[in-house]
């Protein structure tokens, strides 16, 4: 379980996350949004002890993330970050093998093992990559490498995942796809994840919690049907937006109200 | 089905990753062909000697009588063999310090040579020659201690807010080489004048003079930090793709950097201390290996080591060589060959 | 009249009366004035020679690098021999710059040509081609009769020496300019014509170039009855030992290792003869012993 405890973080004298606190139970998936600058991703690095809290704790399991050695953070929280350097010819199975990296024991020589083998070749069909597997990584299109950093995410077998933005560059299908894989993983594998991203309609639709911030602050942590009002979204955004329910699931339903709109 | 789907399954992997049995099969077939094609080097020469006699010579490391002259046979095994074997634990050094720099700064272009790594070892050399002449072994310490200040000030010197780019750190490169070579310049003038075309000389690259001890330490650190840094190839192998990403999958970036950087850097002392500065061996080795091998530095690093020990043995004969009686200093050879063939990768792309 | 860009303060020199068409020894025309009053040299060789001619108090500028006689050091320096400063030299307005082959200052010349300077340049590769640069200074100079006497003494002393080793039979010698990386004299440096007239064969005598690196098994295989070493003058202690892939040389074996005052050996000069004496008593002791 990934616990965060009244975080500040700051870069230099600027404040990038103001006392944030964040619960991640097993099982759950959280939203985490706001406007660009909002301190969305510096939160996210943290959880995983990628940034230094000034002050706050994460919680990792009981002990704070600081107190264990990388590798076994590796085991127990999982990132999907900024795409990979493709400056050196590496294959998407390679590739995605890395996240079998924490896993490695001294028997193997530092090898991966058939099960790791194995784990990857899950991840791959369940990434829908298989068939791209042996492929040098920077002949991917934009869609299939997202997938592919999503893919050795999950070859970890991290309890908590952490991504940042994963459907930014993925076209309609592919971006319900990935939400439906980690959302999956929270129900059958009792995961927790934290998706950092601007798309509140997804968030609404996948998310058990959402946390939306401001200027590094909490405006809002709780259920979508709390957090997204259209009240705290105008805070959040200055815009207005129209919020009603979604014809077929219920959840909330976000619709900016552009300007051209407010006319009719 | 299921069945038929984990029987074949691993071999139609096999082409998409490297294995411990595919490293292990392609590291041996590169050594079996370093010592063949160091045995034919030996064999030639600004000398002619008796082919057979030679060859049987080798065989017994000298013990055996095979009908050389007492000339002849310090030719082969006093003089050729140990220049040879320098030639191989020179170059194997820099590429596999090559293949590390370049996975761990992520960047194909970092070269010792380029980065002014080189150029740190041979002010350390240099200084040594001038105050501690005397003193054999402050030779290698001090251009390992070159090396590392050399090492860590491109790397600080390369970190921006946005962390090192590419771009910075090769200007950083450029900025620290041009900066030591006018610390060279500087001192030669300093030096005394009959001293100064021996050392330009050195500096170009030199394999025949060197002693017994300083050939040991090459060898001993050749094979030892290669070692070091294939054991931590697995980690190479994230921070190659980011420095990040690598970190959030459980690589002690730090810890390995510094691994890294020692290493690296003792290769290059080691190799620069005995044979001055020879240019571009890190940085072509180490591309053709990653073109004809794949990304993996579990491979690449070893085999990059046993390709750039092919690399200059094969210079080095073309330099003592070509207008024997006289002799060319190797730097010119591997430069030569060197820099056209990168020119040619980097307009490939 | 408007003086244009380069102008130089000085008036030219008068035409033709005063000056005199001379070929130097690159075979490069030049004019000099019928009397050179200001003159400086940019090799040691040279600042000996005009030292032993008695041209010395009229030398105004030399190198760093020219420490013989004890009257060269108190000279304005004006750099060393490969990096000597354009400016000094203008400054001191000299009417003629002697210029060794050795010091490569093509582009050099050409500056002080701009500069109505003459160059003179000096190309010996043998002993008599060093007699020669004597005798074509003392003429440069107007010492012709001092001259004359250095060069009788220097030729007879010559010949003294080559009398005296001609019975003898040819020493194989190799000549050590340094170790690591080892270096030689060649075809075209004078020292292998000092070897061969003091009684000696130089293993690299056939070899092309002046100072070519050398490959110690061709050295080693000549089997140098003698080794070389010039040392112990601007070389200070530097190649005093003989390098180490050839220990096992008969020279080394039979205790045949010489060294050579480097000043003797490598600066073609009046001192050349000293270097040719030392050489034949080091490789034929006994035609010096009666």
């Amino acid at each position: 379980m990934l616990e965060a405890r009244n975080i500040t973080v700051k870069y230099g004298s600027r404040m990038a996350v103001s006392n944030v606190s964040l619960r991640l139970n097993p099982g759950e998936l959280t939203a985490i949004v706001g406007p660009n600058g909002a301190g969305k991703s510096t939160m996210l690095r943290t959880l995983n002890g990628g940034l230094r809290a000034s002050s706050g704790q994460i919680i990792l399991d009981g002990m704070p993330v600081h107190n264990y050695p990388r590798r076994r953070v590796a085991r127990r929280i999982a990132v999907v970050a900024q795409e990979a350097d493709m400056r050196f010819p590496v294959t998407v199975l390679e590739f995605v093998l890395g996240g079998r990296f924490a896993w490695a024991g001294n028997s193997a020589w530092g090898w991966e093992t058939a099960a790791d083998l194995e784990c990857a070749q899950r991840v791959l069909r369940e990434t829908d990559l298989e068939k791209v597997s042996a492929r040098l990584l920077s002949e991917l299109s934009g869609g299939e490498r997202q997938r592919a950093v999503l893919a050795r995410a999950l070859a970890t077998e991290a309890a908590n995942l952490l991504l940042d933005e994963p459907t930014a560059n993925l076209d309609l299908a592919h971006q319900a796809t990935i939400l439906a894989l980690v959302r999956g993983r929270c129900d059958a594998d009792r995961a927790s994840a934290v998706v950092v991203t601007h798309d509140m309609n997804l968030a609404s639709e996948f998310a058990d919690h959402i946390l939306l911030m401001k200027e590094g602050a909490t405006l809002a942590y709780g259920s979508p049907e709390d957090v997204l009002t259209p009240q705290l979204l105008e805070r959040a955004f200055a815009i207005q937006v129209l919020v009603d329910a979604h014809p077929i699931s219920g959840v909330p339903r976000i619709t900016p109200v552009h300007r051209a709109l407010g006319r009719l | 089905m299921t069945a038929m789907e984990k029987v074949q399954s691993p071999d139609h992997l096999e082409g998409a990753r490297v294995t411990l049995r595919k490293t292990i099969i392609v590291c041996l077939l590169l050594l079996t062909g370093l010592l063949v094609l160091m045995v034919l080097m030996s064999l030639l020469g600004s000398e002619k000697l008796p082919v057979g006699g030679s060859i049987c010579a080798i065989g017994t490391f000298g013990r055996g009588d095979c009908g050389l002259t007492s000339d002849q046979s310090l030719i082969l095994l006093n003089i050729r063999w140990p220049r040879i074997l320098l030639a191989a634990s020179v170059g194997a050094s820099l590429a596999a310090a090559g293949a590390s720099y370049q996975a761990l700064l992520r960047n194909p272009l970092a070269e010792p040579y380029l980065l002014g790594i080189s150029n740190g070892a041979a002010v350390g050399t240099m200084l040594a020659l001038v105050f501690l002449g005397a003193f054999e072994w402050a030779r290698p310490l001090l251009a390992f201690s070159g090396a590392l200040l050399a090492t860590l000030l491109v790397y600080r010197l390369a970190q921006g807010r946005a962390g090192a780019t590419p771009e910075r750190l090769i200007l950083a490169g450029v900025i620290v080489t041009t900066f030591l070579s006018s610390v060279i310049v500087f001192v030669t003038t300093l030096m005394d004048a009959t001293r100064i075309r021996s050392f330009t000389f050195w500096l170009l690259g030199d394999l025949s003079g060197t002693t017994n001890e300083l050939l040991v330490i090459g060898i001993v650190v050749a094979v030892g930090c290669t070692t070091v840094l294939a054991a931590k190839a697995r980690s190479l192998n994230l921070l190659m793709l980011g420095e990040r990403d690598a970190f959030d999958l459980g690589v002690e970036v730090s810890r390995v950097r510094l691994i890294v950087f020692v290493a690296a850097s003792l290769l290059v002392g080691s190799s620069v201390a005995s044979s001055g500065s020879v240019g571009y061996v890190g940085l072509v080795v180490p591309h053709l290996v990653r073109l004809s091998l794949g990304g993996d530095n579990r491979l690449i690093v070893p085999a990059a080591a046993v390709c750039g020990a092919v690399f200059v043995v094969a210079a080095d004969s073309i330099a003592r060589t070509v207008i024997a009686p006289r002799e060319l200093p190797v730097g010119a050879i591997t430069a030569l060959i060197g820099a056209p063939l990168f020119i040619y990768l980097l307009k490939r792309g | 009249m408007v003086c244009v860009a380069g102008c130089s303060p000085r008036e030219p020199q008068p035409a033709n009366a005063q000056l005199r068409q001379i070929t130097d020894e690159a075979g490069r025309a030049i004019s000099v004035p019928l009397r050179i009053d200001r003159f400086v040299s940019l090799a040691p060789n040279l600042t000996e020679i005009v030292y032993a001619i008695g041209a010395g108090e009229r030398l105004v500028g030399n190198t760093t690098y020219c420490d013989y006689p004890a009257e060269a050091r108190q000279v304005e320096k004006v750099g060393d021999t490969l990096h000597p400063s354009i400016e000094r030299i203008i400054a001191l307005r000299p009417q003629v710059v002697l210029v060794s082959t050795a010091s490569q200052l093509e582009a050099f010349t050409k500056q002080l040509n701009d500069q109505r300077i003459a160059v003179y340049v000096t190309d010996p590769h043998d002993l008599e081609g060093v007699f020669r640069s004597i005798a074509n200074l003392g003429e440069l100079l107007n010492q012709t009769s001092a001259t004359q006497t250095l060069l009788i003494d220097l030729r007879s002393r010559s010949s003294a020496v080559e009398n005296a080793v001609k019975s003898a039979t040819p020493v194989t010698v190799f000549y050590q300019v340094s170790a690591r990386p080892l270096y030689t004299a060649g075809r075209d440096s004078f020292v292998t014509d000092l070897i061969k007239r003091a009684g000696g064969k130089s293993v690299s005598a056939e070899v092309p170039g002046a100072w070519p690196r050398y490959s110690a098994e061709s050295a080693l295989a000549a089997r140098p009855e003698a080794i070389i070493l010039p040392t112990g003058g601007s070389m200070g202690d530097a190649n005093s030992t003989v390098d180490e892939h050839l220990k096992n040389s008969p020279a080394v074996i039979n205790r045949r290792v010489y060294k050579i005052n480097d000043d003797h050996l490598s600066r073609p000069g009046p001192r050349s003869v000293a270097g040719l004496e030392a050489l034949a008593r080091a490789l034929h002791p006994e035609s010096f012993n009666q």
